[in-house]
């Protein structure tokens, strides 16, 4: 009972001869964390307004932020009592410690295959970087939606990440009528790609039979453009081959069967109806005679 | 010749790859008729003619009734052209266009806008 008294006793003491500096220090420290919160708002809102692209503007704000917080409590640490010469001190210690420990782990933390603002595909989420934590990994997709995916989970699946290199190639196919010219179509689609002022002159755009299908010849166009134009300039290049190829009158090729109907009633069992599996059974000469449609 | 000397000749001679596209128009005022760039000479062109045409398309819809009226606003002879000042042609036809063809006398003794609408 006394002990307990006598400590109420020491705390009521120590309250008169520190209870002043003690509050002094709590006010500076918390105006001083809400005001440092406050500059960093405003700058990170200033930064982004004056350089709306640049992606570290987060690590130069950060960055800030930490400087002013630790000047803070610096200033409640002297507002209490603590020499200023101690606390730099300890302030230069912390931060060496925190850059040894930063330096001697960095080889051993995963690093992740994209920066923000890249587009990439991660499983089945194909979407932009809007920002990345310790955590996760904020994506947004082409149709608005927001997500956040565990880093685990990324780190462990095949990401595509589509500005890691700055061009990248775009395929025209098309499959033109085995009855059309062929070397006409070839010049013609190699034309569009090459006066487009978006594909690059090197790597040249280049045309490729690419297969004789069933019904129609297979032609493959490819050219290289800047990543940032692949969508457009790729939606572009289809519209003005489909608009070329019809006013140069060459016809692309769709999917067709020829169906052949015998006639010929004593080799189709005498039911008139044509034979089951077409021209199957039915040697050349006869199928010569048959009406195609 | 080398392949890469022949590339080059390939590359200058053949097919003349424009660095951007504008819509060039006279436009009606108060004081006459004035001829404009979009976007001008000092901003960056379009990248893409299929989007310069159909910029210019639009640029048409909307001033076809100032156009036939005269009043000031009204946009004439829009067409599109290259980085050269070149008109360049339509990529749907093959052919050069022109929304709103109106002859012009531009003072050098020629006129401009003598071809047919899209």
């Amino acid at each position: 009972m006394e002990s307990g008294l006598s400590r109420l006793q020491k705390l009521g003491e120590t309250m008169t001869m520190h209870g002043t500096q003690m509050v002094l220090a709590l006010l500076v420290l918390i105006v001083g964390l809400l005001l440092a919160k406050w500059i960093d708002k405003g700058l990170r809102k200033g930064l982004r307004r004056m350089v709306p692209t640049s992606t570290l503007i987060p690590v130069f704000c950060n960055t800030v932020y930490i400087i002013l917080a630790a000047i803070v409590v610096s200033a409640a640490a002297i507002e209490f009592g603590a020499k200023p010469i101690n606390i730099l001190r300890l302030l230069t210690i912390i931060s060496l410690v925190s850059v040894g420990l930063i330096i001697f782990f960095r080889p051993f933390m995963p690093t992740m295959p994209f920066k923000v603002k890249d587009t990439v595909k991660a499983g089945n989420l194909l979407g932009k970087v809007e920002a990345m934590t310790f955590l996760n990994t904020r994506m947004r997709t082409f149709d608005g939606k927001t997500f956040f995916v565990p880093n685990r989970q990324i780190l462990n699946d095949i990401v595509i990440n589509y500005q890691y290199s700055g061009t990248r190639r775009i395929k025209v196919d098309v499959s033109i009528r085995y009855d059309q010219d062929l070397l006409k179509a070839k010049r013609v689609l190699e034309a569009i790609m090459t006066e487009e002022a978006r594909v690059k002159t090197k790597p040249g755009p280049m045309v490729y039979v690419l297969n004789l299908a069933s019904s129609a010849v297979d032609l493959g166009g490819r050219c290289w453009v800047d990543n940032k134009d692949y969508w457009v300039a790729r939606c572009d290049l289809l519209e003005k081959t489909k608009l070329r190829f019809d006013s140069e009158g060459i016809q692309f090729a769709f999917p067709q069967l020829d169906l052949h109907i015998n006639h010929d009633r004593s080799r189709a069992g005498g039911s008139g109806r044509p034979t089951p599996g077409g021209l199957m059974g039915v040697s050349a000469r006869e199928a010569s005679d048959e009406e195609n449609i | 010749m080398k392949i890469v000397d022949g590339l080059k000749l390939i590359e200058n001679g053949w097919i003349r790859k424009p660095k951007g596209f504008r819509v060039r128009f006279h436009k009606q005022t108060e004081a006459g008729v004035e001829a404009g760039l979009s976007p001008p000479p000092e901003a960056a062109p379009l990248n893409s003619d299929v989007t310069a045409w159909r910029y210019a398309w639009k640029l048409w819809q909307a001033t076809s009734a100032a156009a036939k009226t005269g009043e000031p606003g009204a946009l004439y002879n829009i067409t599109v052209v290259d980085d050269q000042d070149i008109p360049f042609r339509f990529y749907g036809s093959g052919e050069f266009e022109t929304y709103n063809p109106k002859h012009i006398h531009d003072g050098s003794g020629t006129t401009t806008g003598d071809s047919d609408e899209a």
